[in-house]
């Protein structure tokens, strides 16, 4: 007995299934192929990105996510979200403002954004709104907000230890999309981990020598794509010291008793 | 005679600097001065009304009274004595509608005018009187009693008696202008009573009970038990006091010395820009409550835009049907005439008030004024920011950047608090913690033209400086130092750092004049800071400071850290 002809959907592979609805599904998501999209500034990042990733760079219109990889990365992490946020206003022909809002635990644990420091990192300090310790709710709701005002250009919000859930980050997402205005989400490290609709999510540690390793742990731009799961390596200039001297290496260990005792 | 005193000092009085002054002016021939009524200036003149029974004199020019009449007499008696009386009809309203229109001509002294508390306990006629709380405003006049003397010499002028006095309580002020010195014998005379601060109970212990704002029958009650003057109601324990009085006399007393709290209540002109809504039942639906705020919104923006204005503070009262008032008021970052804003910040809120909003058996009457408001320029694009919500970005003209930004700073600010919602603004100061304030955004527009920045030309160099700051420096403890030199291991937050690379000192000393300006430093601004950036071996970058200088300042000098770098 032959078998009857069945449904084409039955003899393509799981791979084709998923694909096609991965189309199906990319058809009620609000556009992140074609909305406006920066470059990180980062060479081997947007070289990844503009060979991977359909828009050729990272959408404003999103959630991305940046997660400290340990306790002590938060504040790695979170000049990565300032870079990216940076990078994000840096359109031309916008003054628009940075909201930063961080939640309670995050302004006693990470500290505060410092005003003099700011035009270092690419950002005058007149173009920040700070939100100076929220519950998370609030600050979530914040964002939503923010996301709807014409005069900001992006918003960095930072959890020390309390993601959002699911839902919240969802609709999150959804409002960064429809606004086309990017919302970045800088967490620590007892916070990552948890399921959330980002588009992306990047996992930042601290290296020696004024660097940052970054992995980009999820990519929901492109449904092909896998970044690399080894990351990158960066040294941003604006963190690097040249003209400062390593007092260290001008003082041998082995002096620092003997110092000592002349000094007491 | 005083009462004789069960107990010679059961309450000793301590005296209490309120940190108040308060003119209470008393005008004893308000009505008769100054009526509209036309009269022969030179005889006498009495203002009657029906009262008690019969035609009685109700206001008086001062010499009516010198010719022995006083208020409350008979209209009768007072033919008998004084047969060619003028006398006219009092206008009670009148005279209270002069007496507002003088309250905010006192307003050229101080902001603060409230009216008198109550009528006159004794015989219950009208009694016109003001209270000014002119606390820091006595030196732009040249001093207490200058500013009095001014204030006596126009009442003089325009043909007024007025008593003043001023001390430090409303209670003292109250009755020294009525009972002081020479307050009934000589009428004409121009009293000014100033009461240095703290010494409200000398003062006032000599007075007669009445100087107390008592009721008739607690008046009648004292003089029945022999008690002539406060003093003598003072030496009560004030436990006696209440089962004999009730609580009103101990309460009068108390804030007389300034032992209780006492408020006064500005009279304000009423706002230009009000709307109000009188509901023939009680609403206790918090929908229907949000629906009708919404409408008083929405005609008060009709208000403000037809005359150019946008507002900058709102008050909305809401007076239940016990006439238990909730007011609300809400500060906007920009002058804005847009209903829909307004309404969505009261409703934001008003959800957000800790108990509720208690409706009792319903609200029954909303006002809302636009207290403070500027000028706008055009209207506004209605909706402003949150017109461009979802799907709707495209193609659609965006609400002015100004405009979105000051809504969703009223939009933030209402629900997270003033304090929360804030803008870096440069200070000048070397102390890396005081170089920059964190100012309220409904505030930074002000201070952002008010600091021009006065250290721009030698600020930091922004690469040295901490991306992020702590909110007040960690004592960390340094386990392997050089002296004068950058630690190789330390402890922060109970994790152990092996330095890798060190930078600096970036020396920081104290601001000495900090001192001298009145300011005084906290202890930690006291020493030499010596900053270091460091790097430990994991890559982690911080900011440290050795507080003081070896030997020169301090021999075992603390280490904190204060900033992190990303």
């Amino acid at each position: 007995m032959e078998p009857k002809p069945a449904a084409p959907l039955k003899h393509t592979s799981k791979s084709q299934k998923l694909a096609k609805l991965r189309r199906l599904v990319a058809r009620f998501e609000p556009g992140v192929a074609h909305g406006p999209h920066i470059q990180t500034g980062f060479a081997d990042i947007d070289a990844y990105l503009r060979q991977q990733v359909v828009p050729a760079g990272l959408p404003c219109g999103g959630l991305h996510e940046v997660v400290a990889t340990r306790v002590g990365d938060m504040p790695a992490a979170l000049g990565f979200a300032h870079r990216l946020a940076v990078r994000f206003l840096d359109r031309p022909h916008t003054q628009d403002m940075l909201l930063y809002g961080q939640t309670h635990m995050a302004c006693r644990e990470a500290g505060q954004p410092y005003g003099p420091a700011l035009p270092a990192h690419g950002l005058s300090a007149d173009r920040l709104v700070y939100i100076d310790g929220a519950r998370l709710p609030d600050l979530l709701w914040a964002g939503e907000e923010a996301l709807l005002c014409s005069a900001i250009g992006c918003i960095v919000l930072s959890s020390w230890d309390e993601a959002p859930s699911f839902t919240a980050s969802r609709r999150l997402s959804l409002a960064a999309r429809a606004a086309e205005r990017p919302l970045v989400m800088a967490l620590g490290a007892q916070a990552g981990g948890s399921a959330s609709a980002a588009t992306t999510r990047w996992q930042v540690e601290a290296l020696p020598q004024q660097g940052w390793h970054v992995r980009l742990a999820k990519l929901r731009m492109s449904y092909t794509a896998t970044p690399p799961p080894e990351g990158w390596r960066l040294y941003p200039q604006s963190l690097s010291q040249n003209s400062a001297q390593n007092i260290l290496q001008s003082q041998p260990r082995g002096q620092a008793a003997s110092r000592t005792a002349r000094a007491g | 005679m005083g009462h004789p005193n069960p107990n010679p000092n059961p309450n000793p009085i301590v005296p209490i600097a309120t940190g108040r002054r308060l003119i209470a002016l008393w005008f004893p021939y308000w009505a008769g001065e100054t009526t509209k009524i036309p009269h022969d200036k030179t005889q006498s003149f009495a203002l009657i009304d029906h009262y008690k029974n019969a035609q009685r004199l109700v206001g008086l020019t001062p010499l009516a009274a010198q010719m022995g009449l006083s208020l409350g007499l008979s209209l009768a008696d007072a033919r008998a004595l004084l047969p060619d009386l003028q006398t006219a009809m009092a206008e009670p309203m009148e005279a209270a509608a002069r007496l507002q229109k003088c309250a905010y001509w006192l307003q050229r002294y101080t902001p603060w005018v409230g009216h008198n508390p109550s009528s006159d306990g004794q015989t219950g006629l009208a009694d016109y009187g003001l209270l000014l709380d002119v606390s820091g405003c006595a030196h732009l006049f040249g001093g207490e009693r200058a500013l009095l003397a001014d204030m006596q010499a126009r009442f003089l002028n325009r043909g007024i008696t007025a008593h003043a006095a001023m001390a430090g309580t409303v209670g003292a002020a109250w009755g020294l202008a009525r009972f002081g010195v020479s307050a009934k014998t000589d009428p004409q005379a121009r009293r000014q009573i100033i009461v240095p601060e703290g010494q409200e109970a000398e003062a006032v212990l000599p007075l007669p009970p009445a100087a107390l704002r008592l009721s008739g029958g607690h008046i009648d009650l004292c003089q029945r038990l022999g008690l002539d003057t406060i003093g003598d109601l003072a030496g009560f324990a004030r436990r006696e006091l209440t089962r004999r009085f009730g609580p009103s006399p101990v309460l009068r007393l108390e804030q007389a010395l300034g032992q209780a709290g006492e408020s006064l209540n500005p009279c304000l002109p009423p706002p230009r820009f009000f709307v109000r809504h009188n509901l023939p039942h009680g609403v206790t639906q918090m929908e229907a409550l949000a629906q009708l705020i919404g409408d008083l919104c929405a005609r008060l923006a009709t208000q403000l835009e037809t005359s150019g204005h946008g507002a900058q503070r709102l008050d909305l009262s809401l007076t239940r049907s016990d006439n238990a008032v909730l007011a609300l008021s809400l500060p906007l970052a920009h002058p804005s005439a847009d209903g829909g804003h307004m309404a969505r910040l009261f409703e934001e809120r008003l959800s957000r008030l800790s108990r509720g909003v208690d409706a009792g058996y319903g609200i029954e009457h909303l006002a809302l004024a636009a207290s403070r408001t500027a000028p706008i320029s055009g209207p506004q694009e209605t909706m402003g920011a949150f017109e461009d919500a979802p799907n709707k970005t495209r193609g659609k003209r965006r609400a002015a950047p100004i405009a979105a930004l000051g809504n969703l700073y009223d939009r933030l600010v209402s629900r997270l608090g003033a304090q929360v919602v804030v803008r870096p603004v440069p200070h000048a100061s070397y102390i890396p913690e005081r170089a920059v304030k964190l100012v309220p955004v409904l505030k930074a527009d002000a201070a952002d033209k008010k600091d021009p920045q006065s250290l721009s030309a030698n600020l930091p160099d922004p690469a040295t400086r901490p991306l992020f700051m702590l909110c007040a420096p960690e004592p960390i403890e340094v386990i392997a130092e050089i002296p004068e030199g950058a630690p190789y291991r330390f402890r922060w937050r109970r994790v152990l750092h092996e330095v890798s690379a060190a930078y600096g000192p970036e020396r920081i000393s104290p601001e000495w004049w900090a001192g001298l300006t009145g300011e005084t430093p906290k202890h930690h601004n006291r020493q030499t800071r010596d900053y270091y950036r460091l790097e430990d071996t994991q890559g982690h970058r911080f900011w440290i400071y050795r507080d003081g200088l070896y030997s020169r300042e301090t021999t075992r000098p603390r280490w904190f850290m204060h900033g992190v770098f990303p």
